[in-house]
C-alpha cells in the first residue's frame, strides 16, 4: 500500500499535500483498494466553506458509498471535474490524477493536527 | 458461524477479497476488480465459485410428488434431465420464501438448490411436504460438494479446451449441455453435474463437483483463460439482467405475481405450498411490481430508497414505492434499479429517487437492461 511521506493524512483515509498556501485533498490507497471499483463522486461545491471533518462529498464503488471529509477547515477553492466522466482516476492514481479538492485552509492548525505518513501506515496496518 | 467453500484456499491464492454472504465467506472480488470481471463475463467467460449455494438431494419414489407439493412450479412441464426455476411460498402469505433451481438429474433423483441462507428453510419444508406412504430420501449435501458457475459467451468453448487437452482429467461432454439441461459427468474419476443454468444472463453452466477435486476443477478453468470473479460481479451481472435476488425483489410481502414471475406458478397440477395465500392474493389484485429505472448520470438509486412521481409541480410528487436493488450498471455507463412500485407505475414514466435525501431523476423501464447474452439467444431464435 502506497503511502507517500511527504503528505498528510486523517483518520478517515483522506490525504492532504501543502500546495504554497492551499491544500491539496484526496483519498488514500488504502482507501481505494477497499472500496473496490469507483463508478461515481460527488464533487463539493467550489466556495463552499468547510469545517474540518465535515463530509464534503461522496465516493460510490460497486460495492458501497463512502463519505469524503474535509481533512482541514477553509474554503473549498477548485474541485477535479475530470472525475465526473472517470471516476476510475480514484483507483488507478489516488494521490495524483485521482485528486478531488483544494482547500484554502482558514488556518494553520488543522494541518498540524494530521497524521504523518508513519502514523498512518500504523494506523492502515493494524 | 461462518461457512467457507471448499475452494476457499484457491481464492486466496488468487488474491481475493472476502466478503460474509448468508452465512457463508465467499470471494467478493479479484484482483482484476469487479468491473474487469464484469466485463469478462459478458465479453468472454468468467468463473464463479457459487457453493454458498445449497444443495438438497431429494430421491426415492415420493420424491416428484413432495417436490409438486413444495414448490410452485410444475415438474409436468420438464423431464429428468431438465432443470427448472421455482418458488417456495409462505404458506400464511404467499410471500416468495426462497426461489431455487432443482435440476432433475434421473428418474427418481432431483437436487434442490435454494438460496444460502434458505436452506434449511428449504428441508424443512420439504420434511413437512414428503408424505408418509411413499416418503422421500430428503438430505442436505451442500458441505460435500462445490458448485462452479462458468459463465459468458466464451463459457463452453474453455470447458471443452479443459475436456479435449491431452490427459485431461475430464471425462464426458458438460460443454453441450443444453440451456437448462442436467447431465452427469466425470472430474478425476469422480461423478459430477452439469446444468445449463446460470445467473449472469450468459449462456453457460454451473457445475457440482465433489469437494475434494473441486479446487484442481476451478484452477483449471482459471489456467485455460477464464477470469474467475467473485460475488460483486454476480451482484451487477444479474442485475443487469433484471433477474431477482432473494432478499430484495423476492420475499417477506413479495409474491411471485408482485415480482413480475406468474409463470413460475402452475395453478394445473394441484396443490402446492402457499397455494390458498395465493389464490386469496390473486383475487384481492395485485397492486405492486417489480419496475426498472434507469438513473439519468452514473449514480445509481439503492436498495430502501424511495421512490416518487417525478413530473409533481415543485418537486418529487406522491410515494410510488421502494428500490429493492441498485448499481452502477457497466454495459449502461449510468445508474440502475429494480424497485417494487405502484402497479400503476409504466415503462416511459419518468420518477425521482430519493437518494440519502437528494432527488435522482430516473426512468421507468421493462429489464433487461443491457442486450445479455440469452436475451439475444432467444430473439434470433
Amino acid at each position: 500500500m502506497e503511502v507517500p511521506a511527504a503528505l498528510r493524512y486523517s483518520s478517515d483515509h483522506e490525504w492532504a499535500a501543502m500546495d504554497g498556501a492551499e491544500i491539496r485533498v484526496g483519498i488514500t490507497d488504502y482507501a481505494q483498494d477497499a472500496l473496490g471499483d469507483v463508478v461515481y463522486v460527488q464533487l463539493p461545491e467550489p466556495g463552499r466553506k468547510v469545517e474540518a471533518g465535515e463530509v464534503i462529498g461522496e465516493v460510490e464503488s460497486t460495492k458501497s458509498v463512502s463519505e469524503i471529509y474535509a481533512p482541514v477547515s477553509g474554503t473549498i477553492r477548485s474541485v477535479n471535474t475530470e472525475l465526473s466522466d472517470a471516476p476510475e482516476e480514484l483507483n488507478q492514481d489516488p494521490y495524483g490524477r485521482g485528486w478531488i479538492c483544494v482547500i484554502e485552509p482558514a488556518s494553520s492548525g488543522d494541518w498540524d493536527g494530521l497524521l504523518d505518513a508513519t502514523a498512518y501506515q500504523a494506523l492502515t496496518a493494524g | 458461524m461462518t461457512y467457507r467453500s471448499p475452494l476457499h484456499p484457491v481464492h486466496v491464492r488468487l488474491g481475493a477479497r472476502f466478503s460474509v454472504f448468508g452465512g457463508w465467506e465467499m470471494p467478493l472480488r479479484y484482483p482484476a476488480g469487479t468491473l474487469a470481471e464484469h466485463r469478462a463475463c459478458r465479453d468472454g467467460c468468467a468463473v464463479f465459485d457459487v457453493s454458498h449455494l445449497g444443495s438438497v438431494l431429494v430421491a426415492g419414489e415420493g420424491a416428484y410428488s413432495c417436490l409438486q407439493r413444495t414448490f410452485t412450479n410444475d415438474l409436468g412441464k420438464i423431464e429428468p434431465g431438465r432443470a427448472q426455476y421455482t418458488h417456495l411460498l409462505d404458506p400464511q402469505t404467499a410471500s416468495v420464501a426462497d426461489d431455487c433451481i432443482i435440476w432433475w438429474e434421473s428418474e427418481a433423483t432431483f437436487h434442490v438448490m435454494p438460496n444460502a441462507a434458505n436452506t434449511s428453510g428449504v428441508v424443512n419444508a420439504l420434511s413437512e411436504e414428503t408424505s408418509g406412504s411413499e416418503p422421500a430420501h430428503i438430505e442436505d449435501v451442500t458441505s460435500t460438494r462445490a458448485v462452479v458457475a462458468i459463465q459468458g459467451p466464451d463459457a463452453r468453448h474453455m470447458l471443452r479446451r479443459l475436456a479435449e487437452q491431452a490427459g485431461s482429467p475430464m471425462e464426458g461432454a458438460p460443454y453441450e449441455v443444453r440451456h437448462l439441461g442436467v447431465a452427469p459427468f466425470r472430474w478425476m474419476g469422480h461423478d459430477a453435474l452439469v446444468a445449463g443454468t446460470g445467473y449472469s444472463g450468459e449462456d453457460g453452466v454451473e457445475c457440482a463437483i465433489p469437494a475434494s477435486v473441486a479446487p484442481g476443477f476451478f484452477e483449471s478453468l482459471v489456467g485455460h483463460g477464464c477470469v474467475p470473479a467473485g460475488l460483486a460481479a454476480r451482484d451487477t451481472l444479474r442485475l443487469e439482467a433484471g433477474l431477482p435476488l432473494h432478499g430484495h425483489e423476492l420475499g417477506p410481502g413479495i409474491t411471485p405475481y408482485e415480482a413480475g414471475l406468474s409463470w413460475v406458478v402452475s395453478w394445473e397440477k394441484g396443490p402446492f405450498r402457499g397455494r390458498e395465500a395465493l389464490d386469496r392474493h390473486r383475487a384481492s389484485g395485485i397492486k405492486q411490481s417489480i419496475r426498472g429505472l434507469v438513473a439519468t448520470g452514473r449514480q445509481p438509486p439503492r436498495a430502501g430508497d424511495e421512490v416518487r412521481r417525478g413530473d409533481a409541480p415543485g418537486g418529487a410528487g406522491e410515494k410510488l414505492g421502494t428500490v429493492t436493488s441498485g448499481n452502477y450498471s457497466p454495459g449502461l455507463g449510468s445508474g440502475i434499479a429494480l424497485a417494487l412500485l405502484s402497479k400503476t407505475v409504466m415503462p416511459g414514466e419518468r420518477v425521482v429517487a430519493l437518494v440519502r435525501g437528494k432527488e435522482l431523476p430516473c426512468e421507468v423501464v421493462t429489464p433487461p437492461f443491457v442486450p445479455t447474452g440469452l436475451e439475444r439467444a432467444k430473439r434470433s431464435l
